[in-house]
């Protein structure tokens, strides 16, 4: 990522009402995690699997947080059993920040990422949870805000999946 | 002793405590003993810790319990770690450990019937006051006593197989309307508005 889209991707979170976000680290969107951690506006949590930062997230939300779990696409075929059963059959909103790799719009896509991007999207299908691609900084403030309200409107996880210039 | 005894303890001294369930015949025996609206029944293994983690962080002036199992907790032991570097002051988590798969209906034995210590794991992931409890008077005192103490508690409580819970009716408490009935609570003792909730 540039310099500057690390910066305004938090606030522009913070804008959105996310107050507490759980993640494990990926390559693409790191930046973003030490900037989290110098603002009081969240509580930032490390997670040991990506299964755990979704219960976690899950958790905080209702007690009353705006929650959201940063993580690698990866980890949502790690966290498909608690994003199906807390997510969608308890019903509880959360947002989804992921680092898009393998997908086509990739900027570091490689044998290594693509078959993991190549099911990205189908697994969110079949796991009825709605996403948005984003691939560049153009309106990214109001992307975020319409990704927190469509998951609190739908009592859901919503993600994020971020590519393009997030991916450089 | 039986994980219903504790239970029947348990529900006892229970005021304004959060409790969360994992799926297991506890789920079952915790809704036919308490009829609390801070109980949040969740429907899966795996997740009760998570769960009850992120609402002692939400919440940290709130007392947050979470009732889970050994296979339950065998399906996420990266919680122990996380909870060892956390160590959420208003947590306490009792695991009620039978060494079996008791849903599985074939009493199939978990790790824990062989070499696999529970505690023992737990203080090596950072929780230096887990342990075990083998009896119903050490549960009480410490298990019990936990309630009062503002520290991270973590019980492997060994109790012996126990299939009252498929005697006892299930509850038929739709999810949805336990996590309504849970938020509103809260929304309620603490005066505030759950975001999510919204207005239609």
């Amino acid at each position: 990522m540039t310099d500057e889209l690390p910066r305004r991707l938090v606030n522009h979170l913070k804008a959105a009402g996310v107050n507490f976000v759980t993640y494990l680290p990926e390559t693409r969107l790191s930046q973003i995690v030490p900037l989290i951690g110098d603002d009081p506006a969240f509580d930032l949590i490390a997670a040991a699997s990506e299964q755990e930062a979704v219960a976690i997230a899950a958790g905080a939300t209702l007690g009353g947080k705006q929650a959201a779990v940063y993580m690698e696409n990866s980890g949502l075929y790690v966290s498909s059993y608690s994003l199906l059963a807390l997510g969608k059959q308890l019903g509880v909103p959360l947002l989804l920040i992921v680092g898009y790799l393998g997908g086509v719009p990739d900027q570091r896509n490689s044998f290594l990422y693509a078959t993991i991007g190549s099911h990205t999207i189908p697994l969110l299908q079949s796991l009825g949870i709605e996403y948005m691609l984003l691939e560049d900084g153009a309106r990214l403030e109001g992307k975020i805000k319409d990704a927190v309200r469509a998951a609190n409107a739908q009592r859901a996880p919503f993600a994020l999946l971020f590519a393009g210039e997030f991916s450089v | 002793m039986i994980r219903h005894e504790c239970l029947e303890l348990l529900a006892a001294r229970m005021t304004d405590q959060l409790v969360v369930t994992s799926q297991s015949g506890q789920r079952i025996e915790w809704a036919h003993l308490s009829k609390h609206e801070g109980n949040l029944l969740v429907g899966m293994m795996g997740c009760a810790i998570g769960v009850a983690t992120g609402l002692a962080l939400a919440l940290p002036h709130r007392k947050v319990i979470a009732l889970d199992s050994d296979g339950s907790v065998l399906l996420s032991l990266f919680n122990l770690a996380t909870l060892g570097n956390l160590r959420p002051k208003n947590l306490l988590v009792y695991v009620f450990d039978n060494g079996v798969y008791s849903g599985s209906r074939i009493s199939y034995p978990t790790a824990t019937a062989g070499r696999t210590d529970l505690a023992a794991m737990a203080r090596g992931a950072g929780i230096e006051s887990a342990r075990t409890i083998s009896d119903l008077d050490t549960f009480k005192a410490e298990g019990l006593g936990a309630l009062e103490r503002n520290e991270l508690g973590f019980f492997i409580c060994k109790v012996e197989e126990s299939l009252l819970h498929r005697e006892i009716p299930r509850p038929n408490t739709d999810l949805a309307e336990n996590k309504y009935t849970f938020v509103r609570y809260l929304e309620r003792t603490e005066g505030k508005t759950i975001p999510f909730i919204g207005r239609g």
